[in-house]
């Protein structure tokens, strides 16, 4: 399944983050309990999922931004999807990445060959996700500008 | 001590969402597309003036391949906030000293001290892509300078410790530089040290700092001490706490004392939201407009400074007090300005208020909920206006949206990238 290809290499993303930005509001408590018979429930209050708490590991270094395009519809990112983007992250093989082409933020695979013995680089290429679109190798990798690395797609159902 | 400034601030900014920027002249314009700002380094060398008119350029802007851009405060705000939030997890002292430039106390050796600045410079670059430079001091006059020194030297790499430079180089540093090149030194203080034979910052650097004193000011001989390497000024003087100030000019001039109801309202309840996410109260205002410097009509710069009953972030009594300046606005001059700066500031809560029972929503109304609805205002007025955006709701006249001709001027915008859900950064699939 292509789209659950994207997600698990999302949550090994997400698992790298170091530190919650932002702490979640404080929920009321007591302060809202009628009188009477205390709720039974009151021992197990948790604080609500707060997105940007599981969605946000840093919120220095997290932006929104919004795709364009259909080269990347086969890993489940769609023309008018947002992407929750990381620049703290290293980028690696495999990664979806948006990257700086020609002035432009372009999204794309990552792709990076097994060292060659040689040389000790592997080539880089960048690639869609569409057979429509063909791969991008990057002759220089040292000339390559990796914007930030994507964790998340939000895709309207 | 380390100073942290972001190169380039706006510049750097724009470039960050907008990579086709990178490597072209650009200018970021003051408010109403006024006059340049800040420049890249390109547009320097195109010879192009700070604080050029833009009429003046705009014309040949295209010739030059010049790009402007219109100031993008929602942009710059949230970058300064990123950056600001790094430099938070490196110092366990954090004063910002303005939107692009902060202290931190550093811990440690010297060269742990650098080795530091070297991380809080590669973590600001890769989480926001803004460049910053590091200097590194005993004192925050000289951080400045390490500062500086750490941005004219490509070799350092953009971090700079004074300690670690040799004293023959740093005397070379200090005999080239002016005495109006140290922070704080302005240019009436050197025409006089200047009379005296002290021309270079090094001659001031070797002054007496009790000579200082009695013949210019205590000020100055804090400035003569931090050159000698004794810390002197302390964070709760130079902190950007000190006032909180809310001004613009004018896309037209106002020259009714109507429309300047109008604007002033705005500016009180701007001043109020910033109070607000400050946590701070302020006692006295001062409200101000000024016609323009060029102006060929009647010339005015009315000013008002009124205490406030109790230390309040309100901005019913804020506006309230702003509009005292109103009486001062002639019928028919041509104001270009106008402000309001809130100064005597503490942390909310560390003073009862009576604002509350004098705020009472009127003589009908019992007390106790007129106490509770004139308290709520303030943070429910902050509340809408953060989720339905700043021109949603506002007190009296701030609440038009009509009419408002006064507003910004901002033609050459870069969308609010990372502050406005429409406006997010584009990448193409």
């Amino acid at each position: 399944m292509k789209e659950g290809e994207v997600r698990g290499r999302v949550d090994e993303f997400g698992a790298s983050g170091t530190t919650v930005g932002r702490p979640a509001p404080a929920a009321a408590r007591t302060e809202l309990m009628p009188s009477g018979f205390a709720s039974p429930a009151q021992d197990w209050f948790e604080d609500r999922i707060d997105l940007n708490r599981h969605l946000v590991p840093d919120i220095t270094s997290t932006y929104i931004v919004r795709v364009s395009g259909h080269a990347m519809e086969g890993a489940g990112i769609s023309d008018g999807d947002e992407l929750i983007v990381d620049r703290a992250l290293r980028p690696r093989d495999g990664s979806v990445v948006i990257a700086v082409l020609d002035g432009e933020l372009v999204i794309r695979r990552l792709r990076v060959a097994s060292p060659d013995p040689g040389s000790g680089a592997g080539a880089v290429t960048l690639v869609a996700a569409s057979a429509a679109y063909p791969d991008m190798p990057v002759p220089d990798p040292e000339d390559l500008v990796i914007w930030g690395v994507a964790t998340r797609c939000l895709h309207r159902v | 001590m380390a100073l942290v400034d972001v190169n380039n601030f706006y510049v750097s900014s724009e470039r960050a969402f907008d990579p086709s920027l990178e490597g072209k002249p650009l200018v970021v314009l003051s408010n109403n597309d006024g006059c340049v700002i800040t420049r890249s380094a390109e547009a320097k060398a195109l010879g192009i003036p700070m604080g050029a008119p833009w009429f003046q350029i705009a014309e040949q802007a295209k010739a030059w391949g010049l790009q402007a851009r219109s100031s993008n405060y929602e942009l710059y705000g949230d970058m300064s906030a990123r950056v600001m939030e790094v430099l938070g997890r490196h110092t366990t002292d954090l004063e910002i000293y303005s939107i692009d430039e902060a202290f931190l106390t550093l811990g440690g050796t010297h060269r742990e001290q650098r080795t530091t600045g070297r991380t809080i410079k590669q973590t600001v670059q890769r989480n926001t892509g803004l460049p910053v430079c590091v200097g590194i001091a005993p004192t925050k006059t000289l951080a400045k300078l390490a500062n500086r020194w750490a941005k004219g030297n490509t070799r350092l790499d953009g971090v700079c410790h004074w300690e670690l430079i040799p004293a023959g180089q740093r005397e070379a540093l200090l005999r080239r530089l002016k005495v109006t090149d140290i922070w704080g030194v302005g240019a009436r203080s050197a025409a006089r040290l200047n009379a005296l034979g002290i021309d270079s910052a090094w001659d001031l650097t070797q002054a007496d700092p009790v000579v200082i004193r009695k013949k210019f000011s205590v000020v100055l001989m804090r400035t003569v001490l931090e050159l000698q390497g004794t810390p002197c000024i302390t964070s709760n003087e130079s902190t950007g706490n000190e006032q909180v100030m809310f001004s613009r000019s004018f896309a037209h001039p106002v020259s009714t004392p109507e429309a300047m109801r109008q604007a002033l309202s705005v500016y009180a309840q701007g001043a109020a939201s910033r109070l607000a996410r400050k946590d701070l109260q302020g006692r006295v205002l001062t409200a101000f407009a000024g016609t323009s410097p060029f102006s060929t009509g009647t010339r005015s710069s009315p000013s008002i400074c009124i205490p406030l009953p109790v230390h309040t972030a309100d901005p019913l009594e804020l506006t309230r007090a702003a509009h005292g300046l109103l009486p001062l606005i002639e019928e028919g001059v041509s104001y270009i300005r106008a402000g309001v700066i809130i100064t005597d500031l503490q942390p909310v809560g560390t003073q009862d208020s009576l604002l509350n029972l004098e705020l009472g929503s009127g003589d009908d109304a019992d007390p106790e909920g007129g106490r509770a609805g004139a308290k709520d205002t303030g943070p429910l007025l902050h509340e809408i206006s953060r989720r339905f955006g700043r021109s949603s709701i506002g007190l009296g006249h701030a609440g038009l949206r009509a009419g408002s001709e006064w507003t910004m001027k901002r033609d050459m915008l870069s969308p609010h990238y990372t502050t406005k859900w429409a406006d997010l950064p584009v990448v193409k699939a």
